[in-house]
């Protein structure tokens, strides 16, 4: 390893997916990231967790990133470490991520005034996973990285 | 593919309680459904509604929105609304987002309607 630039991944420990941009294939990311959490060892529970939380990454991308074009693709890296599991996914950025969305923690009384009783996604990403950050990519697309620990 | 519109709904009466069954994914895809339902209900006098889900059955934030607005409505309507059947984790989620307040959370149909009974 040289202490330029970081060691790039075995690339064996790495899956990617390309989703069309339709909603329904959020469930092919999140069966793809059950299995391969319980093979690496994630208790049930967190299992669980993980689902809910890919699934509604991708949803977003599918629905606010690529405003469902279904030619646009959602790309999900699945990558695999000795005491972790990454998810990056990203979107081909038609509509840039409201930042303020990642922050604001939706109250349910005010929800229900409300005639969009929608926004959880994002609130319940970053309760279930470990570490999330969002970033956008060079070509202008949104990325959200997310991290489950593995506790042994 | 079978990626959408997994969702049966279907509606019953059992000891003064309206119950609606949900078997299949709650997502966006399933807003009419949810809400024919519950209309149907409503309509014919329900005043103790149990939504009764299948343990892992996928429930997303979509779903949870169709929820919500539910407990709108039952709010406005003076009903009761309890919901069973959820997993661990969904139970979890429920409380999270805080449906728990408006919605009891019971293991299974029989602990709701036994539920009901004792509070009616």
């Amino acid at each position: 390893m040289s202490g330029e630039t970081p060691p790039r991944e075995p690339v064996e420990r790495v899956i990617e997916l390309r989703l069309p941009s339709k909603l329904g294939y959020e469930r092919v990311a999140m069966d793809t990231a059950s299995s391969l959490a319980r093979r690496m060892g994630f208790q049930p529970d967190r299992v669980e967790s993980l689902k809910t939380a890919v699934s509604e990454a991708v949803t977003n991308a599918i629905e606010h990133g690529n405003e469902h074009d279904a030619a646009m693709k959602v790309v999900v890296l699945l990558t695999a470490r000795a005491d972790e599991l990454i998810v990056d996914v990203s979107d081909q950025g038609r509509k840039p991520f409201d930042q303020s969305r990642a922050i604001r923690r939706p109250i349910i009384e005010e929800v229900l005034e409300q005639d969009d009783k929608g926004g959880w996604g994002i609130w319940l990403i970053r309760e279930l996973m470990d570490e999330v950050e969002f970033s956008t990519a060079l070509s202008g697309g949104n990325q959200i990285r997310m991290v489950i620990h593995l506790e042994q | 593919m079978m990626l959408e519109d997994e969702l049966t709904v279907s509606t019953r009466e059992r000891d003064g309680v309206a119950i609606i069954d949900l078997s299949g994914d709650v997502t966006t895809f399933a807003e009419e459904k949810i809400n024919n339902a519950y209309r149907e209900v409503t309509s014919k006098g329900a005043r103790n509604v149990l939504l009764n889900f299948r343990q892992n059955d996928y429930i997303n934030s979509a779903g949870i929105a169709i929820l919500i607005g539910i407990v709108t409505e039952v709010t406005r309507n003076d009903q009761k609304l309890a919901v069973s059947g959820l997993s661990q984790h969904f139970q979890k989620i429920f409380r999270m987002v805080g449906l728990a307040q408006y919605a009891e959370i019971y293991q299974d149909e029989q602990e709701a309607l036994a539920a009901f009974k004792a509070r009616s």
